[in-house]
Order: C-alpha cells, then structure tokens, then sequence
C-alpha cells in the first residue's frame, strides 16, 4: 500500500496532508518527513489525515515519536480530520490524551 | 565428474533418438536429465557446451555458421549461470537464518510458556498463534500463593524479531514482581516505567492486567491502552466492550491506570483479546468487532478451551490460512 | 614465465580489447571454450569495475606454470577511490550494479583463484587465477 505525504509552509505552520494508508511499510517514510519538521521552536505541525483510511499501530508509534521530538523542539504538532477508525485507535490507546486531536478543524489554510 | 560423462553419454543420445524420431520419450528423458543437472549443480553454460559437443559427435560436417550460432548461445549463458549461482548461496543463506529464527523461536515458546492455573469455578481457554515464526503478542496466567488468578494480555508495536525481544522484558520484569497478588493498576504503573525506560521512542506496549478472586467472584481489571475485550453477560444474554481507560505503556513514566472491577455469574464469560483478532481483514475489508462476538457466540456453547481453537480457526479461514497479525484469544467462563 | 600483456582501461571499448586479449591467451594454452567465456566473462567484470568507478587502470595477463599445472593470471590494478568495505563488496546480493550474479563475488566464482587489496584513497587491486583443467 502507499502513503502520499504532501507538506505545505504557512507563517509558523507546517501543514502535512497525507494520503493512503500508515503501516509498517509506509510509517518509515512518514517519520523521515516528519522528524525534520519538528525542529523549528515554536511552529506547530498540523497534520491532516482525511484521506487515511487505515492506521496500524507503528503509524502510532510515529506519532509517539514526532510528539516526543516537538517537546524537546518547542514546536508543537496536531491531528486533524481524523476518519472514526482512526481516531479509535488513538482513543483506545490513551493516546488522544496526550496528543492534540482536533476533531472540528476544516480548511486549515484560513 | 563421473555423472557429467554419464550424462554427457546419456545426453547425446536423447538427442539423436529425438532428432531422428520426435517422440515424447525422448522429450521425458529431456526433463529427467535437466533435473539431474539441476541436482548436481551443473550450469547453463556447461549445458548448452554438451550440446555442442553432442551435436558436433553426431554430425560432424555441421556447417560452420551454426557452430559459431551455438557458441554465442553459449557465451550469454555465463551471467545466467553467475545468477543461478548466486540464487544458491542466498538460498543456502536463508535456510541458515530461518533455522536461526527457528531456534529463537523455540526459546521464545519455551520462555513465555504458561499453564492454565487450575481454577474450580472457571473455565479458561487460551490461543495464541503467532503471524510469523516469534510472537509479538504476550500472555501470561498465574495463580498466586492465596488463590488469586492473575491474567495478563499484552501486545507489543510491530511483529517479528523486534516484538518478540521486547516482549521478553515484559516477561522478565513480570517475574520480578515480588507479590503475585500485586494490584492490576500497580502492576500496569510499574511495567510502564520499566518499558518506558528499555524502548526507543515510538515503541510501545499494551496490555490489560486481570486479577480474578475466586473467594468472591470479582475481577479487578486495568489496561494500558489495549484493545478492549468483551463481558458476556449470562443473565441478559449480552455482550458488552470491557470499558477501561489508560496509556499504552512506554510513552510517558508517570502515567496512572484507573482499576476497575467485576462480579462475575454463573454463566459469565470474560473475553480478553489482540489487535490481531481484530485486524483481521477480508478481502481487504476489515470485520468489525460486532463480527468477532457473532463468532464468539457460534461456538460459545463449547468448552471455553474448543470455542478459542474454533474462533481461531474461523479466522484463520478467512484470511486465507495466513496471518496478517499475531493472534492471542483468552476466555474466562464461570461455570457455578 | 612468458613476459607479460597489458590493456590499459580508460574508455568502454577497452574493456572489449581486455576480453578479448584474455580469451586468445587463455585459448593459446589450451583452456576449454566454457571457461574461455568465464575468463572473458571475469576480464570484463574487473575491466568495468575500473572503467566505471575508477576511470582508468590497466588489466594485465600472464601465464603461470607450477609444477603440476598450467593457468593464467590476470592483474588488475586502478588508483581510484577504492573500497572502504571489501567484505560488503565479496557479499551476495550487494554488487553496486545491482545486477544479478555480477560483481566481485561473480569473479571469484568465475576463477579458480581470487586476491583482492583495496585502500580508500590509493586503489585496487585484484588477481586471479584460472587453471587449465
């Protein structure tokens, strides 16, 4: 399966779509894009995951990993648009507890 | 050496025998001749030289072109032959690395080797099957000094190699615990600060930690982030998601589990359970967790031991006989 | 010892040159035509080595005699980048070409003999060896 990992830049904001599916074939190239994004204090990543419909629990662990990587950074990163399968992942893993998830957001670029 | 004359001889032949007559025979000779070859490590290259050599025997007067034709032939023989050589080493490579996985399976089995605690009023039934050689998946069960049931099911990120070393260490710090009897959400608060210490960013483990009391019937229960199980409920005839919150371990050191508690009936099943149960997919599509009780409950009226090997068999099934996940089923059934 | 023959390897059509010096060689005493096309299959292997990563070099042939057999041994030798992991270089599955079977585990196999020194920075050097059968 594929994953397209699409970043756009606005003023303190990466802005990252993804598309297809995060498995333990595609969350490799998924944590290599975003590890480099957390860099920048005080940016926030905002990743959009409308278009994933499957999510694996390494897809998890890359978000474990970015979230640990905008501590150390001072940046900071939220999901948005989650599918209801995914977001259940992060809901039954806790996760949704320590990770900003915002479920509302649409049209980010405004 | 000797069986290449033979061959040679044998080939030679063949050859004649087809090329006066064109029959089958010769043609089945053909094949029993190239599997020799096969056997016996000749190459290509040395294949197409005894034809030349045969077909030069038999007809001496071959006229040039053709001759040089064959040489030619025999000339882009010599990478495939560099190939095929190639393809022998890795393949005596693999087998090496697969009996080296194998043997590390083996301890794997035998380090994470649990009998079902004998236990009057319930019936246990336990399968885990792993996708490939090691288990990513962990489970544990363990009846303590004072008669209480301990019951761990856990899940490691990933599979293979790297899920199955992890999984020791939960195995191990398991072991270290003092108390058997220790407190579902101790035990969960205590792994989670080893775990979070021995992994990398990004790994993680879940597990639900059970603790049965048979004096009196309760299950006290916490989870680390793991899919939830079921409680069937005898009375109502119903099935309901166990409802329990908390972290996957290894990701923050400080995390408190909540505990939670339930009074097991007669007739009550508990259905503890992976991903992998879960994850299962069809065609592509993935069941839903409504369709893995409909399969609980087909086989529930069997013994709890037949209704896991049963359930595992259905998906098995379904996912064409190759596990796309580690896949740990555990049920609890209070029978008085 | 007869004295020595050399291709000096700077273009493509050099390595052709050095096949076919190797060939004639190997015919001359008396090798068989499969191991005349290995020879030449090995010459062309170590020719394209140097062609492509070193730029130039040179592939030298001589023919050996022991006292019980017969054999020629063929020379390379480049000043270019050489290898820093020359056991990843001998390992299946890991030739730079990509190509199947090819690279330096293809030479050795396609010899009898194989020696190989390489220092990053300085060059390489590769000898084999085919004995007559």
């Amino acid at each position: 399966m594929n994953l397209d990992i699409n970043v756009t830049e606005n003023s303190e904001k990466y802005l990252v779509h993804l598309s297809g599916e995060i498995d333990a074939y595609t969350s490799q190239k998924l944590k290599d894009t975003l590890l480099p994004l957390t860099k920048k204090k005080g940016y926030t990543l905002v990743v959009d995951l409308e278009q994933v419909n499957y999510m694996d629990s390494t897809g998890l662990g890359v978000f474990i990993s970015v979230l640990k990587a905008t501590k150390e950074a001072e940046s900071s990163m939220t999901l948005i648009n989650l599918k209801e399968r995914v977001r259940k992942l992060f809901k039954i893993t806790g996760l949704d507890q320590i990770i900003n998830i915002n479920l509302d957001e649409r049209g980010v670029n405004d | 050496m000797e069986t290449i004359k033979l061959d040679l001889k044998h080939y030679k032949e063949l050859l004649k025998s087809y090329i006066e007559t064109q029959d089958e025979k010769s043609l089945y000779g053909a094949e029993q001749i190239s599997k020799s070859f096969i056997k016996n490590n000749i190459l290509p290259e040395e294949i197409v030289n005894l034809h030349i050599q045969s077909i030069i025997e038999l007809y001496p007067d071959l006229n040039k072109e053709i001759r040089h034709a064959m040489n030619f032939l025999l000339e882009t023989m010599i990478s495939y032959g560099l190939a095929h050589q190639e393809y022998q080493t890795l393949r005596e490579k693999q087998l090496e690395l697969k009996s080296e996985i194998s043997i590390a399976a083996n301890m794997q089995e035998t380090l994470l080797a649990t009998t079902i605690p004998n236990v009057e009023d319930l019936d246990i039934g336990v399968i885990s099957v792993p996708a490939h050689q090691m288990n990513g998946d962990y489970h544990h069960l363990v009846k303590s000094n004072d008669g209480l049931i301990g019951i761990a099911v856990a899940d490691v990120i990933g599979k293979g190699i790297p899920a199955a070393l992890c999984m020791s260490m939960i195995k191990y710090s398991m072991e270290s615990f003092p108390d058997q009897s220790m407190k579902p959400k101790a035990i969960l608060e205590s792994l989670n600060r080893v775990v979070e210490r021995n992994v990398e960013a990004g790994m993680f483990i879940t597990m639900f930690y059970a603790l049965y009391n048979p004096t009196d019937s309760k299950l006290q229960y916490a989870s680390a982030g793991h899919e939830p199980g079921f409680y069937y409920y005898a009375e109502q005839d119903t099935y309901n998601e166990i409802d329990a919150k908390g972290l996957v371990l290894g990701v923050s050191p400080d995390t408190n589990y909540n505990q939670y508690e339930l009074q097991l009936h007669q007739g009550d099943m508990v259905i503890l359970l992976t991903d992998g149960v879960t994850e299962c997919r069809n065609n592509g599509k993935f069941i839903e967790r409504e369709e893995v009780i409909e399969v609980i409950k087909k086989y529930a009226h069997l013994p709890a031991q037949e209704t896991v090997n049963q359930v595992y068999k259905h998906f098995e099934r379904l996912q064409n006989f190759q596990l796309k996940d580690d896949f740990t089923l555990i049920i609890l059934r209070k029978n008085v | 010892m007869t004295t020595q023959s050399c291709v000096m390897i700077q273009k493509e059509w050099d390595i052709v040159a050095a096949r076919q010096l190797g060939r004639e060689i190997a015919k001359k005493i008396g090798v068989g035509t499969v191991d005349q096309a290995r020879i030449a299959t090995a010459v062309s292997e170590i020719a394209r080595n140097i062609y492509l990563y070193a730029g130039k070099g040179k592939v030298c042939f001589d023919v050996i005699e022991t006292i019980d057999q017969k054999g020629i041994l063929i020379t390379a030798e480049d000043s270019g980048p050489g290898i820093d992991d020359l056991s990843m270089a001998m390992e299946d599955g890991f030739s730079t070409s990509g190509g199947l079977g090819a690279g330096l585990p293809g030479v050795k196999r396609l010899m009898d003999e194989f020696d190989i020194k390489s220092e990053v920075g300085q060059g390489t050097q590769i000898k084999v060896i085919k004995w007559v059968r």
